[in-house]
């Protein structure tokens, strides 16, 4: 236990505890010396930006759950049917999903602006040439900027809801799925009646874990937008970062990050509250 | 039972519905990155959805290996991942096993304290390390990284490492203290080799998030010698992305396939981690 506690206090307490100080600082990256103030936070929290940032975060965040949990639901569905039926692809559909999701994220990034290159010979572009006359500007427009950021996630996330999903739906017992049967319950019926509400705290469980990743990402957008045109994929990870290291604003990126752990001490206890409903904990 | 048996080709069918847009849909873009990497730089340019080219060419890889520093950024993603998930391990397994078998006082609450932990983004402690390894003289060095490595890899280790120990009987370390062994003989001789399939998969999913990990060295590292996969081929997209396409392409390869084929080669035990990480814990 010691040295798990060790690394715990050098690396998390103490740094939470910089972050809360120096977010009640006017501390700078480039020099040392620094006061203690409260107009830090009120400028950052008075400031356009920070809201305009947290309504690009939140579609980011939302979007990505909404799109990872049908998508994860549909492909476990029918890997579960697929076992069951003792279908075979299983195995070579689950390891392609997954391939998405166990490559770096900067990776998956350079991907994506390949796939998305805005030039007729870019892949994306290809494909809508059957369709549509010209080139879309994935990238450069700010909307469809950050509909390109959200595929982009859902590709990679996809996976992880899938293999929660599968393994929720293999606790289901057959016997509900029969007796269901018995009563005439089409097929429709029974995902909506038994399926659903049984998976519903796996479901649960799994939007927790879709936000706090999406809201962590930020190696993903830099290679595909670098959080532009503009701000309008600069979600809050990448402000944080950026207001540090590029404006060297250690403060606000202090009162930045204070944000962020808030959020994830939110999630954390609805977590929480989850896996003590399961009995898990 | 006609029309059951209707039904069910029916769900056959749709099953392999799912998983070919699943193919097309992940499987897809790796497909054309894969393919641009094999391209001559006129073959780049060819407005069609051709995927095998015409003149197929390794100069991309040799290029990107010898010219451009590939080889020195995959043998230092390889130190630093090895270095983290060893570390991770050597700090998570003592403290899993604890959590799972010592009924000490607080025990539920570090439990959800480490869970916690797990959802804090690495932005927000490497904020305030970066200040202090500056002031220690510890930036660019693969030493340092590899302890925030390590800090950052310990909460989920030890959260799937416990959920292994509980799937072992305490009656087989009860027995072998009652035949003579300490805790910690039991621990090392019993319980130890039990988890073993469990310590490998917990140990490579470490090893892949690890070779992924891209927050932690873009901040502590900018020694061009020192950078892993994920940082290098982020300069190196910037520099090269608009005029060679294929290069770009080749790097991403080589950067994501150690991660997919170890991922591949091992996919039965990490995803049974995965699930019981999240789901069990």
């Amino acid at each position: 236990m010691a040295p798990l506690l060790t690394v715990v206090t050098l690396f998390y307490l103490y740094p939470a505890f910089e972050v809360l100080r120096f977010s009640v600082t006017n501390a700078s990256l480039q020099r040392p010396d620094y006061s203690y103030t409260l107009d830090t936070f009120v400028n950052v929290l008075s400031d356009p930006v920070l809201y305009k940032v947290i309504r690009i975060t939140a579609i980011f965040v939302l979007a990505s759950i909404a799109l990872q949990l049908v998508l994860g639901l549909v492909v476990a569905l029918a890997a579960n049917r697929a076992r069951r039926r003792r279908l075979p692809g299983m195995v070579f559909i689950r390891s392609i999903v997954l391939s998405a999701w166990v490559m770096p994220g900067v990776v998956i990034g350079i991907v994506w602006a390949i796939i998305l290159n805005e030039a007729s010979y870019g892949l994306a572009n290809l494909l809508v040439a059957s369709v549509r006359l010209g080139n879309v500007p994935w990238l450069s427009t700010p909307n469809m900027a950050l509909m390109s950021i959200i595929i982009a996630n859902v590709w990679r996330g996809t996976a992880f809801s899938m293999i929660l999903q599968y393994a929720g739906l293999q606790t289901i017992p057959d016997e509900l799925y029969e007796a269901a049967e018995v009563d005439g319950a089409s097929t429709l019926q029974s995902f909506w009646h038994i399926t659903i509400p049984q998976l519903r705290p796996i479901l649960m469980i799994n939007i927790i874990l879709i936000t706090i990743s999406t809201m962590n990402t930020f190696d993903m957008i830099l290679p595909l937008t670098g959080g532009g045109p503009g701000q309008a994929t600069e979600v809050l990870a990448l402000r944080t970062y950026n207001v540090i290291f590029r404006e060297y604003s250690l403060a606000e990126g202090a009162v930045l990050a204070v944000i962020m752990l808030l959020i994830s001490l939110v999630l954390t206890l609805g977590y929480r509250r989850l896996l003590r409903s399961e009995g898990a904990l | 039972m006609r029309s059951r048996k209707i039904r069910g080709r029916i769900g056959d069918l749709l099953t392999y519905l799912v998983f070919v847009a699943a193919l097309v849909f992940f499987g897809g873009p790796l497909l054309w990155v894969l393919s641009l990497s094999i391209r001559t730089p006129q073959e780049v340019y060819i407005t069609s959805l051709r995927l095998i080219p015409e003149t197929p060419t390794l100069e991309n890889y040799t290029e990107v290996l010898y010219t451009a520093q590939f080889t020195i950024f995959l043998t230092n993603s390889l130190k630093l991942a090895v270095a983290g998930s060893v570390g991770a391990m050597v700090v998570a397994a003592p403290a899993a096993y604890a959590f799972s078998r010592l009924n000490f006082r607080g025990n539920n609450a570090l439990l959800i304290g480490v869970l916690a932990l797990q959802m804090i983004s690495p932005l927000v402690v490497i904020i305030p390390l970066y200040r202090y390894f500056a002031r220690l003289n510890l930036l660019d060095s693969h030493f340092s990284t590899s302890m925030v490595y390590i800090a950052i890899l310990v909460p989920l280790a030890t959260w799937m490492l416990k959920g292994f120990f509980d799937g072992i009987p305490l009656d087989l370390d009860d027995a072998a203290m009652v035949d003579g062994c300490t805790r910690f003989g039991a621990f090392r001789r019993v319980t130890l080799p039990l988890i073993l399939p469990g310590l490998t998969s917990v140990f490579v999913l470490m090893a892949i998030i690890a070779w992924g990990e891209f927050t932690v060295p873009y901040i502590l590292l900018s020694e061009p010698s020192l950078l892993p996969i994920s940082v290098g081929i982020l300069n190196f997209q910037g520099n090269y992305a608009e005029t060679s396409q294929q290069v770009v392409a080749a790097g991403g390869v080589l950067a994501m396939l150690p991660a997919i084929a170890t991922f591949i080669i091992l996919q039965r035990f990490i995803v049974r981690a995965l699930t019981s990480g999240a789901i069990k814990g």
